[in-house]
């Protein structure tokens, strides 16, 4: 298969990077680890002009964890993730969606920031950033912003990032407290697949660790962008958690996404696989949660 | 327009002028003559144009040799020594893990970076490991065994 040409550019700093894509803007694409990227310009289906390769900036490829705060560069790649024991501490989620995307070949190659910036609705990474509540550092050729990745999907591949702006880092504030989280995929294998339905649960519980205090789920999968699943959480917030609870917010969280049918499954199986990856995820939320009381 | 770039393959380094959008399985197969790597679905699926770039196990379709500039490179080739076969390919062999051998290259450099890391890896970590590596003749188990020997 043969690659549409382009310009390749090697900046060795963000600032560079934005420069580049604000020159060419509309006429150039970020490459990361290139696993979305190069497969869909060898099918044609994008061919830019120029390529402004990241692989060359040491900054985007730092996992900090510091005061609280976990802050993985955009560029820290998919395996690094998985393997860490601060993201493991910190978001356990988080690597557990790491080790269930694509395989370890494309785990080597792929980014945080790819993963985020592609913007696809079977990702597996933007559930558990989403319930962590995690903000993006972008950096555009006028400066850095934060937002929160709940406002950063617009629509399948579609983003709030502007022409010259890129994702710099992923800023998880760490919670306090007894908290837990999880992160379940379905898909027909367990490589080398796209998911059918992909979901991550949050769960913070009171002073007593008895009552939840701040739920939060998020659906992938079944909606133009990652979902959150406003009425799961609000059957949650503030009750004793339980089996009973859960199949009460599962059953929530199924009437909360907007599935299509495709050839992966039809619309009414994975809304129902919603509610049962829902209930899973967050018995291992209250899992983990409880583990640190 | 072509760009010139430094890499070691196997050991060896070479200076070669590149067009960007040349990809690494293109680059070691066409420009360096080194068809151990074999291209399957080019699209990151097969696991075929499996090589260890830094040590680490990737799809070299879908890296631009480019990216590959300045980095070290070993494919199927560079893991036999004086001594003869690596422990691997040796297992390979004498299990019979190796049937229509389009895919054993690839399957061969996941199991190393594998072994590199966790020298005795148990069953599901091989499992793992190999699960972006697909053999169409199906001979999965007598591959799982021959990584497994390669490991004792």
């Amino acid at each position: 298969m043969i690659l549409p040409n382009f310009e390749f550019h090697e900046p060795t700093s963000v600032a560079e990077a934005c420069d580049l894509m604000a020159r060419h803007r509309g006429k150039a694409r970020l490459l990361a680890g290139g696993t979305d990227l190069l497969v869909n310009m060898k099918k044609k289906v994008l061919s830019p002009g120029h390529l402004v390769s990241l692989g060359r900036i040491p900054e985007l490829s730092r996992l900090e964890r510091s005061n609280g705060t976990l802050r993985i560069g955009a560029g820290v790649t998919v395996s690094d993730i998985a393997a860490s024991d601060a993201v493991a501490a910190a978001a356990g989620a988080l690597g557990q969606g790491a080790r269930a995307l694509g395989t370890p070949l494309i785990r080597n190659l792929a980014t945080i920031g790819g993963n985020i910036g592609s913007a696809r609705p079977a990702a597996d990474l933007p559930p558990s950033l989403l319930v962590y509540g995690a903000e993006l550092v972008l950096a555009g050729a006028s400066g850095e912003r934060r937002l929160p990745i709940a406002e950063f999907f617009k629509g399948p591949g579609l983003t709030a990032a502007g022409d010259d702006e890129l994702i710099a880092a992923v800023v998880v504030t760490v919670p306090r407290g007894f908290y837990g989280a999880g992160y379940l995929n379905l898909g027909v294998r367990k490589a080398q697949d796209c998911n059918i339905v992909n979901v991550a649960s949050f769960l913070e519980l009171d002073d007593k660790a008895e009552r939840i205090r701040t739920a939060r789920i998020a659906l992938g999968s079944v909606g133009p962008t990652p979902l959150r699943s406003l009425k799961a959480e609000k059957v949650l917030a503030g009750e004793k958690p339980g089996e009973q609870l859960f199949e009460q917010a599962a059953e929530a969280a199924t009437r909360d996404c907007t599935p299509i049918l495709d050839f992966r499954g039809s619309a009414e199986y994975r809304r129902a696989m919603v509610g049962v990856l829902t209930r899973r995820t967050l018995a291992m939320a209250l899992a983990e949660a409880r583990s640190r009381t | 327009m072509k760009q010139l770039i430094r890499l070691t393959v196997n050991d060896r380094a070479h200076e070669l002028a590149v067009d960007p959008s040349t990809t690494l399985v293109d680059l070691l197969r066409y420009h360096l003559g080194l068809t151990g790597t074999k291209k399957g679905c080019d699209l990151g699926d097969c696991g075929a144009c499996t090589v260890l770039m830094d040590g680490k196990a990737v799809n070299s379709c879908l890296v631009l040799a480019v990216q590959a500039n300045g980095r070290t490179v070993q494919t199927i080739e560079g893991l036999e020594t004086a001594e003869g076969l690596h422990p691997l390919q040796q297992a390979f062999v004498e299990k019979g893990a190796i049937q229509c051998g389009f895919c054993t290259s690839g399957m061969i450099l996941s199991a190393k970076e594998l072994l590199d890391r966790t020298p005795h890896p148990g069953e599901p970590e091989i499992r793992r490991a190999i699960s972006g590596n697909l053999c169409r003749c199906t001979g999965y188990q007598k591959i799982i065994e021959a990584i497994k020997e390669a490991a004792r």
